[in-house]
Parts: structure tokens; C-alpha cells; sequence
């Protein structure tokens, strides 16, 4: 009886451990769901209108660099990913990561419909806190591409992913 | 035993977190407009024709003189679109000619006499980057003297 009492006691007692390690290992996910997400772009919307270009020549490519990509570190390595969805491209779109804080900025990724992700920061280090990316936006046409005017406005939904690598 | 089996467990969980981490994402929203545009170039200044008389032959009326030392250059980015000529004289004394030579896209309506109204020059350069020669040709008749015309060309890309 006494036996048994001790028995129940200590399987309780590893349950509460365990569930404790759960909660313990938990919760630097759970911390960073509660307050800000991993991944967010401060600067809103961005739009470039390429509007010269040079007889003989092809228009002349326009740059934003207005907004910018805010990642937070966690207790592992981590990647960043983008891609875009453009039904209907007609003109050219790229953008490149500058100044990153943490982590490795992949050259320049060209924005297509329908692309797979693509690898644009990699081997974000571990540790606490936000790091930071100004986000290059480059976009040109040619004057074989045609106009807005005639075609409409390419509008992309561009999507950063923040995850494992 | 069951302790280190618990903390075991733990360990596990610790280890498989990264696995099990949910990717987070962000979107917003990228526009890019081209608007529409238009550029004509002349590759040099001006054009000199001397009629000279030096290939005049006795008994025939008519002496030239030719230039092909300039080109225009365009882009264009929209559809159905012709280049035209026109000069600022409404009333020369003598002749003068222009033509579009080897135009890399669309088609040289071949060699016209100018006048102060557009005239097409190349049609269907549609949407496209590219150059031509232009060679002029001045034409005189002996009958009309000696003197000098001042010639201001104008190219204007123009709907088709």
C-alpha cells in the first residue's frame, strides 16, 4: 500500500517534470507568437514607375528601397525565403536584401508568377531579439514590353517566410 | 529511471522544435507601372547639301547633291505607331529629299519630297527600340538660280 502510494507519487512527479521540460522548451514560441510574428515588413507598399527611356537604347530601370524586412532571431538557425505571385506579368521585377543585420542576403532574386521560393537571407544566427534587411526593389522594362497603359499595372503579392534552415 | 525518462522526453521535445517551428510569413504588396514613352533622336547636327553643278551634264537640267552622315534613333513602348517628316519651310526655293535607310524595325516608305505637312516616313516601328539612316537629297534645276534654303526637320512618332 505504502509501496504502491510512493509509486503513484513518483509517477507524478516525472509527469509534472515532463510536462514542465514541454512548457520550458515551448515557450520561446509561444513567447514570440504572443507578441510580435517572426517576420514582418515595415514600410507598407511600394510602387515603382519607370517613366524614360533612351532612343535607341531600352527605358531606364527604377529602384525602391523604402521598406525594409524585420526578422526575429530564435534558438536555432533560420532562413528567409521569398516569392511572388503576379498573374498576368508582363514587365521585369528583382530585389536584393541590403545592409541585413544578421544573416547571409542572396544576390539579386528575380521576381516571377508563379516562382518557387527562393532562398533570400540564410544562416540567420541564433539569439534574442530582431534583426533588420533594407529591401531593394529594382524594375524595368523593355520598350518591346510595352506600357501600363495598354497592359496594366503588374501588381505583385510579394512573401517573405521566415523558417528553419 | 522514470526521472531520467522524463527529462529524456523533454529532450526530445527540445531537439524536434526546431522541426516543429511554424514558418511565419509577411506579404505586401509591389506595383510597377511603365508608363508610356516615347523617344526620337537625331544622331548629329545638321545636314549640309551644296549643289554644286560639278556633276551637272550639258544639256540636262537637273543637279543633286546627296547626305547619308545622320540617323534617327527611337524607342517607342507602344503598339501601332508610324514615324513622320515634315520641314519648316513652307516655300523652298529648290528641292529636297529625305528617305529612311535599313530602319532595324518597321518599314521606310521610300523616298519623299518634303513639305511643311507630315508625311510618313517609317511605318509599323510598334513597340520597339531602334535606328535608320536618313539620306538626303537636294535637287536643283538650272533654271532656278543660285541660293540657299534653311531647312528645320521635324520626325514625330504618331499613331498609325
Amino acid at each position: 500500500m505504502l509501496r504502491s502510494a510512493k509509486t503513484n507519487s513518483l509517477k507524478e512527479s516525472n509527469a509534472v517534470r515532463f510536462a514542465l521540460g514541454l512548457i520550458l522548451a515551448a515557450f520561446p514560441l509561444m513567447s514570440a507568437q504572443g507578441q510580435a510574428p517572426n517576420v514582418n515588413i515595415q514600410g507598407g507598399n511600394v510602387t515603382l514607375t519607370v517613366s524614360t527611356g533612351l532612343a535607341g537604347s531600352e527605358p531606364l530601370a527604377v529602384v525602391n528601397s523604402a521598406t525594409s524586412l524585420r526578422y526575429r532571431r530564435l534558438g536555432y538557425i533560420q532562413k528567409v525565403t521569398v516569392q511572388t505571385s503576379c498573374p498576368g506579368q508582363n514587365f521585369n521585377l528583382v530585389v536584393a536584401a541590403s545592409s541585413a543585420t544578421s544573416g547571409i542576403p542572396a544576390p539579386q532574386v528575380v521576381l516571377m508568377d508563379g516562382m518557387p521560393a527562393v532562398d533570400f537571407i540564410t544562416s540567420i544566427a541564433t539569439g534574442g531579439g530582431f534583426a533588420t534587411a533594407t529591401l531593394d526593389y529594382v524594375a524595368s522594362s523593355t520598350f518591346a514590353q510595352g506600357n501600363s497603359s495598354e497592359l496594366g499595372d503588374d501588381v505583385h503579392t510579394v512573401t517573405y517566410t521566415i523558417t528553419a534552415q | 529511471m522514470k526521472l531520467i525518462q522524463g527529462t529524456a522526453g523533454a529532450l526530445v521535445v527540445v531537439a524536434m522544435l526546431p522541426l516543429c517551428a511554424h514558418a511565419q510569413t509577411a506579404n505586401h504588396t509591389v506595383r510597377v507601372s511603365v508608363s508610356v514613352i516615347t523617344a526620337l533622336q537625331v544622331s548629329s547636327g545638321a545636314v549640309n547639301l551644296n549643289i554644286t553643278g560639278a556633276d551637272a551634264i550639258a544639256g540636262q537640267d537637273l543637279m543633286t547633291a546627296v547626305d547619308q552622315s545622320t540617323s534617327l534613333l527611337w524607342g517607342v513602348n507602344s503598339s501601332i505607331k508610324k514615324v513622320t517628316i515634315q520641314t519648316s519651310l513652307a516655300a523652298p526655293a529648290f528641292t529636297l529629299k529625305a528617305e529612311a535607310v535599313n530602319p532595324t524595325q518597321g518599314t521606310s516608305t521610300g523616298e519623299i519630297t518634303l513639305s511643311s505637312i507630315p508625311q510618313d516616313f517609317l511605318l509599323n516601328i510598334g513597340r520597339s527600340s531602334g535606328s535608320c539612316g536618313l539620306r538626303y537629297r537636294g535637287e536643283a534645276l538650272a533654271s532656278q538660280g543660285v541660293g540657299t534654303d534653311a531647312h528645320s526637320i521635324s520626325f514625330t512618332v504618331a499613331n498609325q
